[in-house]
């Protein structure tokens, strides 16, 4: 075969795919019917064309050249036909499968549950031994006055938060952090699952050393009523995404006798619904944070913010639970 | 660098070329540069319009959106390729040679809050460098692959200058070059004909004697007469003339 000959007898072909491909990229979608069978046909030549230069030539190339217009319009061709619009599919996400997928994966989120509750036993039980733990297990930033000057400095004082705009902002900067936060939770897990389980023991461990703290030096509704409002919606979220970890975590170091990628791509659909779960939660956690959990009791009392707690978390626990459970058998 | 090799249903393979971490690395930085600004202007705007708080909140979730949201949205509906990718020629593909799809998309980015540990790209760079195939974690995860597409085809049909004389057409030569020199021999000596002018003279004169020489001892030459690169230049005008 005389490879320049063919090349110049062919190359009108390809310029032509190449012109309907870069089009198509080019406006996202939609070919009308007449471009796709002219894609389809085009495709094809090109496809025998790469065969033929495969057997007859090694010159990187004009391979190099083939296989990727080849492949662009493989692309093309062979999509998976999965796209559907992105509104109808976010309202199914929301209204059955987030809630289902979570009852799917009961054993994962059960783990990552278990080992936040751990942690949270481990350090009250460090502090109610001896109370100078607390100072040992929380970091020093955490721990800056004793919890009763706190609760006296934030309830006689001016409110922290006195103006909508800075419940915006603050809200803002605690959302994107703790959606950063679980984002590292679910990698680390699907990386190692003994990452996230350890991520989770530490931070029910902080959390539970600084609430015995707050029991212990007597104040303990300041405690519920300021962590509760967002923590019913932040604590279930975090153990959401970090369960999304271990079901991805369990996929990809045991995949049993699939292939890992296979093994992955299997809980994929899983996984993806329990990131947008989490992300969304944490989103109305950290609106809740930089507001409402921030008002002292001249505002809001303590029983109105723990029946907010309370209110919120069994809604959350509501929807996950029960939420189109009849529709799934 | 390995090369990952798909069979379509038509049975033709496809070559596809994971990229290296290095353009990976800058088609990031163009794609952050871009981001950041977009963000930097949206906070200019907000904050002449809304109290500067409120500008700042608007900043931080505009510039949280964009980061992850920038990557999805590029990689599902503009074919795998960011502004920073296209500029470089990467594409982000399903290792099956199929596009990314959203979920694939969403989790392969959610991962590259560890891939950019310690420092921008410290772990996946690592991780890349280390597989065959190119995967930071992220693409491991989500069963992805960035690969570089080749430039648009530059085929030069210009051959090695033929001589006059070539003594190599004879009968007997022939049939050897005919029997013993392989497609990719014919390949590599049309790249070394067409470089040998960037070539330093030294260099020049000792890679083509060399190659000369495993052709001398491949076709029975006895001829000692013929500069290296002479041989080379007549060989390869034999292997592309048409009288083959």
């Amino acid at each position: 075969m005389n490879i320049e000959s063919f090349i110049s007898e062919r190359r009108p072909v390809w310029q032509h795919l190449d012109t309907i491909l870069k089009r198509a990229e080019a406006r996202g979608d939609a070919l009308s019917r007449d471009e796709l069978h002219e894609l389809v046909e085009l495709y094809r030549r090109t496809c025998s064309d790469l065969n033929r230069v495969q057997s007859n030539t090694a010159n990187p190339e004009i391979l190099g050249y083939l296989n990727q217009l080849t492949g662009r319009a493989y692309r093309f061709v062979y999509r998976a036909a999965h796209e559907t619009p992105v509104w109808a599919t976010f309202k199914h996400l929301i209204s059955t499968e987030i809630p289902a997928t979570f009852r799917r994966e009961r054993l994962a989120v059960a783990a990552a549950a278990a080992a936040m509750l751990l942690g949270v036993l481990f350090g009250a039980a460090a502090v109610l031994i001896d109370p100078a733990n607390g100072r040992r297990l929380i970091p020093p930033m955490f721990f800056t006055e004793r919890p009763r000057d706190r609760v006296d400095r934030i309830e006689k004082g001016s409110e922290r938060i006195d103006n909508v705009e800075k419940a915006l902002f603050f809200s803002a900067s605690l959302y994107t952090h703790n959606i950063k936060v679980s984002m590292l939770a679910f990698t680390l897990g699907a990386l190692t699952i003994i990452g996230t389980i350890l991520l989770l023991f530490y931070n029910g461990m902080i959390l539970g050393a600084i609430a015995t703290m707050y029991i212990l030096d007597d104040v303990p509704l300041f405690f519920f009523a300021w962590v509760g409002p967002h923590g019913a919606l932040e604590l279930p979220a975090i153990i959401f995404g970090a369960a999304a970890g271990l079901v991805a975590g369990r996929a990809f170091l045991m995949p049993g006798n699939l292939s890992r990628a296979a093994s992955l791509r299997r809980v994929l659909p899983s996984v993806w619904r329990m990131l947008i779960g989490t992300a969304l939660t944490l989103v109305c956690a950290g609106i809740i944070e930089g507001s409402f959990s921030q008002f002292s009791y001249r505002v809001f009392p303590y029983p109105m913010k723990i029946a907010v707690a309370v209110l919120l978390f069994t809604g959350l626990m509501g929807y996950l639970f029960l939420r189109g459970l009849g529709d799934e058998a | 660098m390995r090369e990952l090799t798909i069979t379509t249903p038509e049975h033709v393979n496809i070559k596809l070329e994971p990229a290296g971490s290095g353009s990976r690395f800058l088609a990031v930085l163009i794609d952050s540069f871009i981001t950041t600004a977009i963000a930097a202007v949206i906070y200019s705007v907000a904050v002449n319009i809304v109290p500067r708080l409120v500008a700042a909140a608007i900043f931080v979730t505009a510039s949280f959106i964009l980061t992850w949201g920038w990557h999805v949205y590029f990689e599902v509906k503009r074919h795998g390729r960011t502004i920073g990718k296209r500029a470089l020629s990467l594409r982000v593909v399903d290792a099956r040679g199929l596009p990314v799809t959203l979920y694939q998309s969403i989790v392969r980015n959610v991962a590259r809050i560890v891939d950019f540990l310690p420092a921008f790209y410290g772990v996946g760079a690592l991780v890349n460098m280390l597989r065959s195939d190119r995967k930071r974690l992220g693409d491991i995860l989500a069963d992805t692959l960035v690969i570089r597409e080749s430039q648009p085809l530059a085929y030069r049909g210009e051959l090695g200058a033929e001589r006059h004389f070539n003594p190599l057409r004879t009968p007997r030569a022939l049939r050897l070059i005919r029997h013993r020199v392989s497609l990719e021999e014919r390949e590599f000596l049309l790249a070394l004909c067409l470089r040998a002018q960037k070539m330093s003279p030294a260099a020049r004169y000792d890679l083509m004697e060399e190659v000369a020489k495993t052709y001398r001892q491949k076709l029975d030459i006895e001829e000692e007469a013929i500069s290296g690169e002479n041989l080379v230049r007549d060989l390869t005008a034999v292997l592309f003339s048409r009288m083959r």
